[in-house]
């Protein structure tokens, strides 16, 4: 595509309801970080069937403007009131609160912002070179590549989510097993269905996803006692970063968007581990590494921005293989297939002005993040002291409400409220509801790709992993399933040798 | 987390995955050349119960875990434990709640049962009033029939009144 044409596509963002819809998407995503009881991935589904009044391109930028506005609303409540509004914003706590403490709250917030916008920024360029080039690459994958793909992710996720990587592993599985209800999508036979007409097509994404993420919460903050929070003051006046401020930052936000991209493009919840992964580089490299939890600029200026690149790096899984590796891409995910756009290799060539929309979407989106965050922070860190005695029956609601109005029978309705009670046990049993999401989005695609295999090959399993593509594949996950089995007991060993030597 | 809740989480993931492998055997399995409807959710029901079963003897191997789990074993010492705080106990009635909601939402129509739902939820979560509860209520009912009916055109489920 030429240079001119990709520009023209890019500039389809701009038409009024495309604005609108991005507007929309980045307010609803900054309150969503902001206020706690909905993630991303919930509020994400819940808008769905709103978004399919707008039309696939305004619908979808309207979806990714959720994405990654709650990646900056939940930076905001870290630093003022020490509570993240989602898992990525954890260790912005450690410094930005205690920059707060010291009456710098406006300088962590603008620098929070400003890393955000620049992260976002130099992870859409990357997103603009790289997606088409793994898009045209994901063109020599055939049903065995899929399969080992899927399988690399599925290895991959359980290795980084939560502590435990088997009860990770075991979510998983769950997950994909719930995909296999309804039809199979080789032979179209109906399984596990127990004769529900409403189970024939599948259990509901959106059903899934509101009810681990959106239900199980309000029960989570039901259970927990309310405390009274405490929100430090931002003055307008504090609000820019002082020169030494700026200069320290700069670097850490380099350094961070970078490292963020490049952990976005791994299978796993990519803008935490890039938050984790960004603080501990900044700690490592600075030279006050004792400043780090008593306020250090650096320890929100790399990992808020490495949180931002990380999850425009994780669109690229996503728009050029359509695999989703986090819960937020998988709802996004859901949302393109109800608008009738089947995200993968073929995406580019079939609706360029999808791809490219939503694209060109990240940049004004992220220039009016900036816009919105800067001057109205103050207004946005109020709205964490609505209580939870209002906000959750809202909450609630728009739960039930989106539930419904995805597919308008009330069974969908009945399987969110048992994924939220099962969520809330799971949860107090240390099970993490991602892993299950994830499973359940790449499950069809995994039995596809696996069952067309062997058709293909007339049934030899050798096919499953003979290509060189495979092999790689199948490679680091064997990899990524032995290394941590081998190499602490190992350590220990060389430790205890070590040790019992004078 | 205590090998007491690793035993238990593992129980029931091997039951749900044993349950689940006796359902597939319903299905047909076919060949290699031509794998049939059940051939994946054997391999899944399968690594799923490998896994929990993995779990399960972990957690016993574990040290500690007999005594504890002697100690605290029984139905009533669970219940105690499970309903110590006044919020697991509201938890329960939430959910309890919402499944009145769903039944009764047939007969009242899903706008006036998740009307009376919200001011009901408002008030479990320690609201000391009836009136802000019901403006909320009223509030947040009508923004969605604005929304999701006046707008969008959905249909939900209407009851004798509305």
């Amino acid at each position: 595509m030429t240079e001119q044409g990709i520009l023209s596509y890019l500039l389809i963002t701009l038409q009024i309801d495309n604005v609108i819809a991005c507007f929309a998407g980045a307010l609803i995503g900054t309150l969503i970080g902001v206020l706690p009881g909905l993630g991303p991935a919930a509020a994400m589904a819940l808008v769905i069937p709103l978004t399919l009044k707008l039309g696939p391109t305004a619908g979808l930028i309207m979806l990714a403007g959720i994405y990654y506005g709650s990646m900056y609303g939940g930076s905001t409540t870290s630093i003022l009131v020490n509570v993240p509004g989602e898992p990525a914003s954890v260790v912005t706590t450690l410094d930005g609160y205690a920059m707060a403490k010291k009456g710098r709250a406006g300088a962590a917030l603008a620098i929070s912002a400003i890393g955000s916008f620049f992260a976002g920024t130099v992870s859409v360029i990357a997103l603009q070179f790289f997606a088409p080039l793994l898009a045209r690459a994901a063109l020599a994958f055939g049903p065995a590549e899929y399969f080992a793909l899927t399988v690399l992710g599925v290895v991959l996720l359980s290795n980084m989510t939560g502590k435990s990587r088997s009860r990770s592993l075991v979510m998983m599985m769950v997950g994909l097993i719930l995909s296999t209800v309804g039809m199979d999508p080789i032979g179209g036979l109906e399984r596990f269905s127990f004769g529900i007409e409403a189970a024939q097509g599948g259990i509901s994404f959106i059903a899934i996803t509101t009810g681990l993420f959106g239900v199980a919460e309000v029960f989570a903050v039901m259970a927990a006692r309310e405390k009274p929070m405490e929100i430090l003051p931002v003055r307008l006046r504090e609000l820019y970063p002082n020169r030494a401020e700026m200069r320290r930052s700069l670097a850490p936000i380099a350094r961070g968007s970078i490292l963020g991209f490049l952990i976005g493009l791994l299978p796993g919840p990519a803008a935490t581990m890039a938050s984790f992964a960004s603080y501990g580089m900044e700690r490592s490299v600075s030279r006050h590494p004792e400043e780090f939890g008593n306020g250090a600029i650096e320890g929100v200026a790399g990992p808020e921005s490495a949180n931002n690149a990380a999850s425009g790096g994780a669109m690229i899984p996503l728009l050029s293989l359509g695999l989703p590796f986090t819960p937020a891409t998988a709802v996004l995910l859901g949302g393109m297939l109800l608008h009738g756009v089947t995200p993968g290799p073929f995406l580019l060539r079939d609706r360029p002005e999808v791809f490219w929309g939503v694209i060109g979407s990240f940049y004004l989106g992220n220039a009016m993040l900036l816009i919105l965050n800067l001057p109205l922070v103050g207004l946005f860190a109020k709205l964490v002291r609505v209580p939870s005695r209002y906000l959750m029956p809202v909450i609630l609601v728009l739960c039930a409400i989106g539930t419904y109005g995805d597919n308008g029978v009330l069974f969908d309705v009945w399987v969110m409220l048992g994924a939220g009670v099962i969520g809330y046990v799971m949860r107090r049993y240390g099970y993490q509801p991602a892993p299950l999401v994830v499973g359940l989005v790449l499950g069809p695609v995994m039995e596809r790709s696996f069952r067309q295999t062997l058709i293909i090959s007339g049934g030899r399993v050798e096919s499953l992993w003979e290509s060189p593509l495979c092999m790689v594949m199948w490679g680091v996950a064997f990899l990524a399933v032995l290394l941590p089995l081998v190499v602490p007991p190992l350590k220990a060993k060389m430790k205890g040798r070590l040790q019992s030597k004078p | 987390m205590s090998p007491r809740k690793d035993i238990a989480s593992s129980v029931v993931l091997i039951l749900f995955s044993v349950v689940f492998l006796i359902y597939t055997a319903r299905y047909p399995l076919d060949s290699l050349e031509s794998p049939g409807p059940a051939a994946f959710p054997l391999v899944l029901g399968g690594v799923l119960l490998i896994l929990s079963l993995g779990q399960l003897i972990r957690a016993f191997l574990s040290p500690g875990t007999t005594e504890e789990g002697r100690e605290k074993g029984s139905v009533s010492g669970a219940m105690r434990t499970f309903f110590r705080g006044k919020g697991e106990a509201k938890v329960f009635i939430l959910a309890f709640l919402l499944v009145i909601y769903l039944f009764v939402m047939q007969w009242l129509g899903f706008f006036v049962s998740t009307f009376l739902l919200v001011i009901l939820c408002s008030r479990l979560m320690e609201a000391k009033d009836w009136v802000r509860p019901i403006l909320l209520s009223a509030g947040v009912c009508l923004f969605c029939y604005l929304l999701f009916v006046a707008w969008i055109k959905l249909s939900f489920p209407q009851g004798l009144l509305f």
